[in-house]
């Protein structure tokens, strides 16, 4: 046993003394090139995964909350803006979006293991999924429904008389796009109860 | 004789179709019904009970008791975008329902029996 820091030693000082071969500079230009490739592929595999196409690969998006999303305004409507998965579930900043992508994993345990892989079973775990979503959107003031909206680009002449009243007043009292939100894009789950 | 029977089964078919409608009256799919109105916002201007912007279902209901147009006249004001009248004297088009798969009459009417029920 006692000679085992002895090669973690000698291991350690061979890493710290640079190669006799290649010049420092080389082994340097190496790392930074080869650093360059491993970030831009990287970054190329997480932009496909913001596609719309990826997000229904699995038929547990596909068959459910997609068709849903179909039928909403964000999916198609007057000004051909077309709001996709990504746009309201990725976040668009480096480290939330590390953080939401290593959870996205926990879709994929869901998928190996069959979570939702029935309407039955989808349905009976929606009100998780979407409190969770909830929780999330809620946490970060809805900030990604206002990378598109906000309440001061709100036309006081253009927006009905009643929503812009709600929203002067939901932006007084500090409320969050989520707040009062919820089903945008998709079915409410049967359990949600409005607040009354 | 035969008459007889004719007029019998005339009477039964019409006896029939009453308990038929009066059932399909009695058949409100409460869950459907308000689900459609979670999804549609229409709880964030109406409870059933009390009066918000807009009047409390209770208070719609009463009002449109025993009247036979009370059906169509509701679908008509809440698919047409008709002007509304809000407490404060200001009019602005009323919410229009959205349904899935889109224009669901079937849908529609059972939200409006189960306002007219309240
Ligand atoms: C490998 C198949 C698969 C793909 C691809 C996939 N999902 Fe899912 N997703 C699932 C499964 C399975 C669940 C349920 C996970 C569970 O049971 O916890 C889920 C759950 C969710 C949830 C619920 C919220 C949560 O925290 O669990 C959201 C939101 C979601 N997916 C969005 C997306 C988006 C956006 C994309 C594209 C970027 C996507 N999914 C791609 C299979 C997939
Ligand atoms: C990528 C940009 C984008 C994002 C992200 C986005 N929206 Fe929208 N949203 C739009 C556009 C564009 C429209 C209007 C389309 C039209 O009317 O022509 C719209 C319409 C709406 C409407 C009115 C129509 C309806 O569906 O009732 C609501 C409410 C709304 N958005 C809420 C939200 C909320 C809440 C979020 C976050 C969960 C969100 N939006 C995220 C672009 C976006
Ligand atoms: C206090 C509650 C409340 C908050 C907070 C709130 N809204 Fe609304 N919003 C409403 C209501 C109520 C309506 C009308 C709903 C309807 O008619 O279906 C509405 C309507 C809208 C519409 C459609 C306007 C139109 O003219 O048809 C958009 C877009 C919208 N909201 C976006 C947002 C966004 C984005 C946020 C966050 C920045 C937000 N809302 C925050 C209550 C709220
Ligand atoms: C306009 C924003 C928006 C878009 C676009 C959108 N979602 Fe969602 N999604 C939400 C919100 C908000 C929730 C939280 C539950 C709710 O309010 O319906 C949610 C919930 C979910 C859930 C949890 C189950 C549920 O129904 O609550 C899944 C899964 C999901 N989304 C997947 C997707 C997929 C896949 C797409 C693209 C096909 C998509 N979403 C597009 C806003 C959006
Ligand atoms: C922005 C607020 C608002 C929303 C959202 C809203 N309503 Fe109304 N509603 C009103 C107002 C205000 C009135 C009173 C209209 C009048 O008396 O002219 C009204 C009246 C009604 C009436 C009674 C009509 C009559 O002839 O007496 C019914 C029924 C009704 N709404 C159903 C609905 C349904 C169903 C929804 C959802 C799809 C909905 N409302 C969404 C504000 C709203």
């Amino acid at each position: 046993m006692h000679r085992r820091p002895n090669v973690i030693h000698r291991c350690w000082t061979a890493l710290k003394r640079p190669s006799a071969k290649h010049s420092l500079l080389a082994l340097l230009a190496l790392g930074f090139f080869s650093g360059i490739i491993f970030w831009g592929a990287f970054n190329t595999g997480m932009e496909a995964t913001n596609t719309l196409e990826f997000c229904i690969g699995c038929h547990e998006m596909r068959d459910t909350v997609y068709q849903e999303y179909k039928e909403t305004t964000h999916y198609s409507n007057r000004s051909g803006v077309r709001v996709i998965c990504s746009d309201c579930h990725v976040p668009k900043d480096w480290t939330h979006k590390m953080w939401r992508k290593t959870k996205a994993s926990m879709e994929i345990w869901g998928w190996l293991t069959g979570t939702i892989n029935t309407k039955q079973k989808f349905e009976a775990k929606r009100m998780e999924l979407a409190t969770r979503e909830w929780e999330r959107m809620k946490a970060r003031d809805s900030i990604e429904c206002r990378n598109c909206h906000s309440y001061d680009a709100m036309s006081s002449e253009l927006q009905k008389f009643t929503p812009y009243k709600k929203h002067m007043e939901g932006m007084a009292a500090g409320k969050s796009c989520i707040d009062c939100h919820k089903g945008v894009a998709h079915k409410l789950p049967k359990e949600y109860e409005e607040p009354m | 004789m035969r008459i007889c029977n004719r007029n019998r089964v005339a009477v039964f078919a019409v006896a029939a179709s009453w308990l038929f409608s009066g059932a399909a009256l009695a058949a409100v799919d409460v869950d459907g019904a308000k689900a459609l109105a979670k999804q549609n916002n229409c709880f964030k201007c109406h409870s059933i009970t009390t009066e918000l912007d807009g009047p409390a279902y209770k208070k719609v209901a009463e009002k449109y008791r025993g009247k036979a147009t009370a059906e169509n006249r509701l679908i008509e004001h809440i698919t047409s975008g008709e002007k509304a009248k809000f407490a404060d004297g200001h009019e602005e088009e009323h919410k229009i329902v959205k349904t899935s798969p889109p224009k669901d009459k079937a849908q529609i009417k059972n939200l409006v029996q189960w306002i007219l029920a309240q």
